[in-house]
């Protein structure tokens, strides 16, 4: 007979590995969006996340509001990504090789940046919803569960968006033949520009997110863009679908393997997997 | 419809040995390569310590620019993830002395045999792959390494890593210890020249027009009856065969390896020494090496975020000059020499 408490910890781990791939899915939803739309890997997209996180304490530092940071620091990502793109990416267009470098120079600016304004030290944000629900007999701390809500609702609003408003329309239709979409007049570098702010913002947002949770520091985005990699390449890169269910399936498996393995040898039997799936099926699961 | 010319179109600078009389691009870079080696040959034993080891640094690093950029520069494909050959050359060294208590020449081969495995193994799942899966897939190679050889500390030392004593280099008649700043130059050196001439050779040859010729149009490439994908894979074991050869290079300076060897920073210089000094020449990534090189050694001492310029520097870069320092150049003469015409 296993004991209670195993049981409890494994149904812990896995509840956890499941909340931690909602997340994951947010930010290689990004990653895959933008893909998508101009067939390149935004490298600095770990960074873009981890500047949501350092921001967020930063925003919570100044006004003292948790939930304030949750709603601007995306928003104002989104923003600085939209003349990024314009002005340093769009040059690049059509050259996806040069335009993966110059995301890799971005990557480095940011990361430098952090670290000189906010310095090389991790730092804890305290817990914005300090409060413990019992599921299933384990007592799991709340904030995790509302994460896990806030990203499905972000999800369902994305999926909305998507499939059921007209701009969402251009958007698909632009990433299905772009010189088409632009034949019957949609501006598709407005729609590129959309696409990569809202790729960023998705990356923002599990920033902050993930504050609370993580250690807030400059290369905190390293590790979760390894994931995000590994699940995207999975999923399918620029497929949505893909992308959701792999994170969720990889993160479960990932958190579900650590019961009986060492976290880095958990890391390297998930890519294994990932291995196998690409030898199999060299665009991933659900890719075109 | 027009047919696109791929040929070179004096897309080489570094023609070698063969095709001296053919180019006069190849016979200017040769001239250079060999006034160069020249001169470091005969300033070799008076050089002061500190500049004789910033020489030899960029000696070693020129060897893995040049390979790289036969990835990069000769057929397009961005590999980011060099560091895995670069720390399993190093490694490799380090281990075969520590444990197989190997001679030099032998933990050099082993080092070598390593690198070429590794990338044959990898090179078969990720060479097919369109270009953003292939530079996920570096990545992530490459960063799972760094993990592991961060974690399996019983092997590799992690972060501290492992302190080695090299055997010292027989050559038959004699042997030299390596202890010896000269034997260590000149060592190097003639692994610069060997893969200069190598490197040279196999770029002007048929090969070599393959790999340019994937590089401009892989699908008419693909058309003309080449098998792409072992083209790419050729290419691609080439580069990390030289990143091995550089990394064991860089640990014999050392005498020392450790997991950082596998770090993002090494995965990340060759492109950006492809870049600076011109991509598609053999010259230009030697010439991004020195460049930052110097610019690390003044710069890193008294700006800790000196890392911030490299970013810059790489998108400016692109933006300016897309073929580097070596490409500008050409460009300049060549609306000189039609001028003139």
């Amino acid at each position: 007979m296993i004991p209670l408490e195993t049981i409890y910890t494994f149904i812990f781990l896995l509840v956890d590995g499941f909340l931690w791939g909602l997340i994951i899915a947010l930010i290689a939803l990004g990653l895959s969006f933008i893909f998508g739309m101009m067939r390149i890997v935004n490298m600095a997209h770990g960074d873009i996340y981890m500047v949501g996180a350092v921001l967020s304490l930063y925003v919570l530092g100044w006004f003292g509001s948790f939930w304030l940071a949750l709603l601007i620091v995306p928003l104002v990502i989104g923003l600085i990504c939209i003349p990024t793109e314009r002005f340093v990416l769009r040059p690049f267009e059509g050259r996806p090789a040069v335009t993966m470098i110059a995301t890799v120079g971005i990557a480095f600016i940011i990361q430098q940046t952090v670290l000189a304004t906010y310095g090389g030290i991790p730092k804890k944000m305290p817990d914005p919803w300090p409060m413990v629900i019992n599921f299933l007999g384990v007592g799991y701390p709340g904030y995790r569960i509302l994460i896990a809500c806030i990203s499905v609702v972000v999800l369902a609003g994305l999926w909305l968006f998507l499939f059921r408003t007209s701009y969402g329309i251009l958007i698909r239709a632009t990433i299905q033949d772009r010189e088409m979409a632009s034949a019957i007049g949609i501006n598709d570098n407005r729609i590129r520009m959309t696409t990569f702010a809202l790729g960023g913002v998705f990356a923002a947002l599990g920033g902050v997110l993930a504050a609370p949770i993580c250690q807030v520091f400059y290369l905190m985005g390293n590790d979760v863009i390894l994931l995000c990699f590994i699940v995207v390449i999975v999923g399918g890169l620029g497929s949505l679908k893909g992308t959701l269910l792999a994170s969720l399936v990889i993160c479960t498996l990932e958190a579900a393997m650590t019961i009986v393995l060492k976290p880095i040898e958990a890391r390297v039997a998930i890519f294994a997997v990932m291995i196998l799936v690409l030898i199999f099926r060299p665009r991933g699961l659900f890719g075109r | 419809m027009e047919l696109r010319d791929s040929s070179p179109k004096g897309g080489v600078i570094g023609g070698g040995i063969q095709g001296i009389s053919k180019r006069i691009g190849s016979k200017l870079s040769l001239f250079i390569f060999f006034v160069v080696v020249i001169v470091l040959i005969l300033i070799g034993p008076v050089l002061p310590p500190g500049l004789m080891s910033l020489v030899l640094e960029m000696m070693i690093l020129s060897i893995f620019a040049m390979g790289y950029d036969i990835l990069l520069g000769y057929t397009e494909q961005c590999s980011l993830g060099h560091s895995l050959f670069f720390g399993v050359g190093a490694y490799g060294i380090v281990l075969s002395v520590l444990h197989l208590n190997a001679g030099f020449w032998v933990a050099l081969l082993i080092a070598v045999a390593l690198s070429f495995t590794f990338a044959f193994l990898e090179g078969l799942i990720s060479v097919r792959l369109s270009e953003a899966y292939f530079v996920i897939i570096t990545a992530l190679f490459f960063s799972i390494f760094y993990l592991l050889a961060l974690s399996m500390t019983w092997l590799t030392g992690g972060d501290d890593g492992l302190s080695v004593e090299i055997p010292p280099v027989s050559l038959g008649f004699a042997s030299f210890s390596i202890y010896n700043s000269l034997v260590n130059f000149y060592l190097v050196l003639f692994f610069l020249i060997a893969t200069y001439i190598i490197l040279a050779r196999i770029v002007s040859s048929p090969l070599g027009r393959v790999f340019i010729s994937i590089r401009e149009n892989q699908e008419r490439a693909r058309f003309l009856g080449y098998n792409v994908f072992r083209y790419k894979l050729a290419a691609f074991i080439l580069s990390a065969v030289f990143a091995g050869l550089s990394g064991a290079l860089y640990a014999i300076r050392l005498r020392y390896g450790n997991a950082d060897f596998f770090s993002f920073m090494w995965s990340v210089n060759p492109i950006v020494w492809s870049l600076l000094g011109g991509m598609g020449t053999l010259i230009g990534p030697c010439i991004g090496v020195v460049i930052m090189s110097l610019f690390q050694y003044y710069v890193s001492a008294w700006w800790s975020q000196y890392l911030v310029i490299v970013g810059v520097l790489i998108i400016v870069v692109l933006r300016v000059s897309p073929k580097g320092i070596v490409g500008y150049i050409k460009s300049k003469r060549e609306e000189a020499l039609s001028g003139e015409g």
